[in-house]
């Protein structure tokens, strides 16, 4: 089996109102976990239909495992959990994952305890016996993570899946990611908590109106600048240009409001932030403000969260949202 | 395609509006028996014109029938299909299923043949019961040749129906669907009352022929109507009796067979299904989910 499990070449879906997505190129290694962002309507979920088969592509081409998307022998590695959806509620829940299974043309005699332990696994259990009709949200959410991982797929592409979880669901989803992701299952994930992206990926790339803004690495991505903070007591403004100057670094103080505050002995602190290219410019710039005669209480990384860099890609820039 | 016969089956089987068709055709043995009754009490077996009077009564009890349980059935199969293609698009149901390894055709087969082996299923008890109703109070043909082929005109409604409803589906919305297929079927129903009911009436033949041309075409769009006049037609074997006597100057007021459908509108309508079947695959193949 090729080490790509998803190769995405020029892929475009054009629609007659102008949505859709144009020329999206990714490439997502076997094992990986790989995190797909972007404003409502921005085209993710019609990439998504395009992969797995729903949406004939306008141009462009994919592959998963090698195999062109929609054909069936691409159809036997993926598991796809879509957004919104609902299973037929004339069902029980273990019916449902079994009509799946026999979809996936597995043989029925090993099925059944597949299907008990996999409704044990996303936490269905015993309700399994009971009508769809009877499930509340987070219920047919777990059931739709059950019929995905039915035929033990390679690949799994998750559409928002544990958007109507409550916050122990969430859990519980996050923690099985992440074990699907030790055993070695390529993850492709839609979501809108960038909590959960940030916690499981390792590569993302933001969509807006259709066209991929920025992809990468999750940790370069979040950790373009090394920003180091500074609390510090005894602090005044003619310091902050004698730092600047001595340190050769960009240092700043951080806005009053935000930043200030009082120790219990009375004395008023500050956050100072800095730009630096290296540990050993932090530890220079500890000395410096010792040796100014202010006291040094908290130093701390900078850690840039991926709901921030979302913000900043998307800020500023039009997107279609829901129009 | 047998797991999407099964489901179809399972989700017929679970729905409420198979539920509401068994009540329906309770209430509607019930009625009919107790009119049947009604009616087979005035005929005697006397005269020759009496013989007569019976086969009409017969032949009353059996269009009454038919033509009720004819609406039973359009129900059942337009009201438990409509929603099989874009209602199921509309919840994400259709998508975690066809993203699964298997052709959209057969999909689309295995849906149209759970919908239509269902109904012919339904048709068969609803033909046996109406016929066995009005053999208990009057008289009814017995040729088994001929209940064959009623059966078989009385049940190809069923796939023209699954097939209208399956198509219709992959362009509407499912309450869309609904409503197109609801008027349709009325259109269609509508068109064949008229021309009964014209078929008495003094008209002067511009008028007729404007009327005949308009329910024609609607006959063409939804042949279903015409369809149950032709099985009710081969059923009392009217082709045979047409020298004797006028059996439908005499079920005028509603009852009456109208212009009868000639084999070869059976032909057109079998190929209008088999038409249509195709485009609605063909459809479905094409659609973007």
């Amino acid at each position: 089996m090729s080490t790509v499990a998803i190769d995405i070449q020029q892929l475009t879906k054009e629609y007659d109102n102008g949505r859709g997505c144009r020329n999206v190129t990714i490439s997502v290694g076997k094992g990986e976990a790989f995190g797909f962002l972007g404003p409502n309507g921005a085209g993710k979920s019609t990439l998504v239909k395009m992969l797995v088969g729903l949406t004939a592509p306008t141009s462009g081409s994919a592959t998963l495992f090698g195999e062109p998307i929609g054909s069936l022998s691409a159809k036997q590695h993926i598991g796809y959990l879509p957004e919104l959806y609902r299973y037929q509620e004339w069902l029980t829940g273990e019916e449902v994952v079994q009509l799946h299974s026999r979809l996936c043309g597995m043989d029925q005699s090993t099925i059944k305890p597949r299907i008990k332990q996999l409704l044990d696994q996303v936490g269905i259990g015993k309700r399994g016996t009971d009508r769809v009709k009877h499930y509340s949200k987070g219920m047919q959410q777990r059931l739709g993570m059950a019929c995905a991982l039915v035929n033990d797929p390679p690949i799994l592409f998750l559409d928002e899946p544990s958007s109507a979880l409550d916050p122990i669901g969430r859990l519980e989803v996050r923690a099985l990611l992440k074990q699907l992701k030790q055993e070695g299952k390529t993850i492709f994930l839609n979501s809108h908590l960038l909590e959960e992206v940030e916690s499981l990926c390792e590569r993302i790339a933001l969509l807006n109106n259709g066209e991929i803004l920025r992809h990468g690495q999750i940790s370069q991505v979040l950790y373009t600048q090394a920003k180091w903070r500074f609390k510090v007591a005894g602090f005044t403004p003619e310091i902050l240009p004698w730092l600047n100057e001595t340190s050769g670094i960009s240092i700043e103080r951080l806005s009053s409001t935000s930043s200030a505050s009082t120790l219990l002995g009375g004395q008023d602190t500050v956050w100072l932030e800095a730009v630096v290219d290296n540990e050993e410019q932090v530890g220079w710039l500890n000395t410096l403000i010792v040796n100014q005669g202010m006291t040094l209480y908290h130093v701390e990384p900078v850690k840039e969260r991926l709901e921030e860099w979302f913000m900043d890609a998307v800020s500023g820039l039009s997107h279609r949202g829901e129009q | 395609m047998t797991t999407v016969i099964g489901m179809t089956w399972k989700e017929l089987m679970r729905k409420k509006v198979v539920l509401m068709t068994m009540i329906m055709t309770v209430l509607f043995i019930i009625v009919f028996s107790f009119i049947a009754r009604i009616l087979g009490n005035t005929a005697g077996v006397d005269s020759s014109q009496q013989l007569i009077n019976q086969f009409m009564t017969g032949a009353s009890i059996v269009t009454l029938g038919f033509f009720f349980g004819s609406f039973i059935l359009a129900f059942l199969i337009i009201f438990s299909s409509f929603s099989s293609i874009s209602g199921e698009a509309e919840i994400s149901m259709m998508q975690s299923m066809l993203s699964r390894p298997i052709q959209r055709w057969k999909w689309y087969l295995g849906r149209w043949l759970g919908y239509t082996l269902f109904g012919i299923v339904y048709a068969l008890v609803l033909y046996t019961a109406i016929v066995v109703i009005a053999n208990i109070y009057a008289t009814v043909p017995q040729s088994l040749g001929l209940h064959v082929q009623s059966f078989l005109l009385f049940a190809l409604t069923v796939p023209l129906l699954v097939t209208v409803t399956l198509l219709g589906a992959t362009f509407f919305s499912a309450l869309g669907n609904g409503v197109f297929m609801t008027m349709l079927y009325g259109a269609g129903w509508l068109g064949g009352m008229v021309e009964k009911l014209s078929a008495g009436a003094d008209m002067k033949p511009e008028m007729a022929r404007s009327l005949y041309n308009i329910t024609g075409m609607i006959s063409l769009v939804m042949p279903a109507d015409a369809i149950q006049r032709k099985m009710l037609a081969v059923m009392l074997n009217i082709d045979q009796l047409a020298g004797m006597f006028n059996v439908d100057e005499q079920m005028r007021g509603g009852m009456g067979l109208g212009q009868i459908p000639s084999a070869t509108f059976v032909v057109y309508t079998s190929m209008y299904t088999i038409i249509l079947f195709l485009w609605g695959m063909r459809r479905f193949y094409k659609k973007d989910f």
